[in-house]
């Protein structure tokens, strides 16, 4: 009997996992099943993307530039050792484009705007709104859900685009400015050894992907919050920790397969 | 019945198997009439209005709502239907992300073709008929309880329903908030032909406004009748009710149930 139970719990958060797994594919597909209504309104997506979007700029491009900073920072210290601090500027720009933009933007663009979608959501809900719009013959997955989500998927690459560019300038700013490194050898080196299609688009296609898992796990958790202060919490926490395992799981296998 | 323009006949509703919400609920809505539907908190009422809008499906017994059976209908019809259907809910449930004439012009913008202009003008009459000329600019949290709730009806009648169902419209409000709430419900049935049905545990306004009443206690209808007929009824369930005593047909205990005893068994 203990060993069952025991089997049981090992198993229970296995079985939810796949259970949520589901569950996601099923509100993507209900999601994607009603985006013409999302795309002849495109005032109601362009709002989204003002508030997950725009409203995260000051965040993503202050990350960004501290980011890069720091990459300049320890990049200079350990090139210098081995005498290859011309390559600086290629390092900084293929750690930002390849890797560091896209998960970190994503995994900022879960606590700045995901949190905040599953917050607004599991407030309709709990406030009857969603059931009003339902009452209304207003379908609240094309009316609410679907605009959040094109709204996400729109704004992470863009935030991507943003946090990349900014991190370059903050490299530039401690290598070149303070370090005294050559202004001409940073840039050509980056011109040199970076790839528009294997690093800059393949970065920004991980970072569409991060938008689509970010923005689903971030309605999906609206949705399924409880109507409660403490579930509407809970469901914002989930949104952040949920994002940030999946965007760095699947940035793993993302990397084995573009690079 | 053919003046019925909603039946309930024999309905059996759970959440979870061994705690029927409703069961063998009979109801008969006449068309044009205030039909309201009285009990205790708990008793089924609310769940009676979500299984006529369609939002949830009766287990067992048929929902017809406009002569069709709700339960044998599509999602896509369920939505054409709700277009003839107007909600008021319990504490508005107003959006919070529009202004006024946003929220009272919602149900227009998205089932209809309507330009504009002439939303606007639906929009101000509505205010209007609500007593809030004048408020087309304001947001909803600047608006006190009583006057959300008439914002939610302008909203809920912006469609000019068939049908208007009302989820406790009384609870919270002052009384003069509550009288006027009251008497709109009275004048949108009187100046429309509207029909309605009213959740309410507020037994003084729903007396006044009602043309008939169901008397709901755990999931079951126990009496029914006229205003009249209920305030004369034997009924010591319905009598303790509208006197608010003590008693004992209604108890204010909660039902010893199986996941309680689990409860009690895992301390």
């Amino acid at each position: 009997m203990r060993i069952t139970g025991l089997i049981e719990k090992l198993g229970q958060p296995f079985s939810s996992f796949i259970f949520m797994l589901g569950e996601l594919a099923r509100l993507l597909g209900l999601i994607l099943s009603g985006i013409l209504y999302s795309l002849k309104r495109p005032q109601l997506i362009l709002k989204e993307v003002f508030f997950s979007g725009v409203l995260s700029i000051l965040i993503i491009a202050v990350s960004g530039w501290f980011v890069g900073m720091v990459l300049g920072l320890q990049g200079y210290n350990t090139l210098q050792r081995f005498g290859s601090v011309s390559v600086l500027g290629s390092l900084v720009a293929l750690s930002l484009l390849r890797e560091l933009g896209p998960v970190l933007s994503a995994i900022l663009f879960a606590s700045r705007a995901g949190s905040g979608i599953t917050a607004e959501i599991g407030l309709m809900k709990a406030t009857e709104q969603l059931d009003a719009m339902d009452v209304m013959a207003v379908n609240p997955i094309q009316r609410v859900v679907a605009p959040k989500f094109l709204g996400g998927i729109i704004a992470v690459p863009l935030l991507t685009a943003l946090f990349d560019s900014s991190g370059i300038l903050g490299g530039h700013f401690v290598g070149v400015t303070l370090l005294k490194l050559d202004q001409g050898t940073f840039w050509s080196q980056m011109q040199g050894s970076v790839s528009l299609h294997d690093d800059v688009i393949n970065g920004l296609i991980k970072a569409g992907i991060f938008g689509v898992i970010v923005s689903l796990i971030s309605v999906y958790q609206g949705l399924l919050a409880k109507p409660t202060a403490e579930g509407v919490s809970s469901a914002t926490t989930r949104t952040v920790v949920h994002s940030a395992l999946a965007v760095l799981a699947l940035d793993f296998i993302l990397t084995a397969f573009m690079f | 019945m053919k003046d019925s323009l909603v039946t309930l006949d024999q309905v059996y509703f759970a959440y979870e198997a061994d705690k029927p919400i409703l069961s063998n609920v009979s109801i008969n809505i006449k068309q044009g009439k205030i039909t309201a539907i009285m009990g205790g908190s708990g008793s089924g009422k609310t769940t009676v209005l979500r299984l006529i809008s369609g939002q949830i499906t009766a287990d067992q017994g048929k929902v017809t709502i406009f002569n069709q059976e709700i339960n044998q209908l599509s999602r896509r019809k369920i939505l054409n239907l709700r277009q003839h259907i107007g909600m008021l809910f319990q504490f508005g449930a107003l959006f919070t992300d529009m202004t006024v004439a946003e929220n009272v012009g919602f149900p227009l913008m998205e089932n209809t073709n309507l330009p504009e202009s002439l939303i606007n003008k639906i929009v101000a009459m509505k205010l209007e008929a609500v007593g809030l000329t004048g408020t087309q600019a304001m947001s909803t949290n600047q608006l006190s309880g009583g006057m959300a709730r008439r914002v939610a009806l302008a909203r809920a009648v912006a469609l000019d329903p068939e049908l208007m169902l009302y989820d406790e419209p009384f609870t919270g409000l002052d009384p003069i908030s509550l009288n006027v709430t009251a008497m709109l419900i009275k004048k949108l049935n009187g100046n429309l032909g509207q029909t309605a049905i009213l959740v309410s545990h507020d037994i003084e306004a729903t007396l006044k406004i009602a043309d008939y009443i169901y008397f709901m206690a755990n999931g079951q209808i126990i009496d029914h009748g006229t205003p009249e007929q209920v305030k004369n009824t034997s009924n010591p369930a319905v009598r303790q009710f509208i006197n608010g005593d003590l008693g004992t047909s209604f108890s204010y205990k909660y039902p010893s149930k199986q996941s309680y005893e689990y409860y009690l068994g895992q301390q």
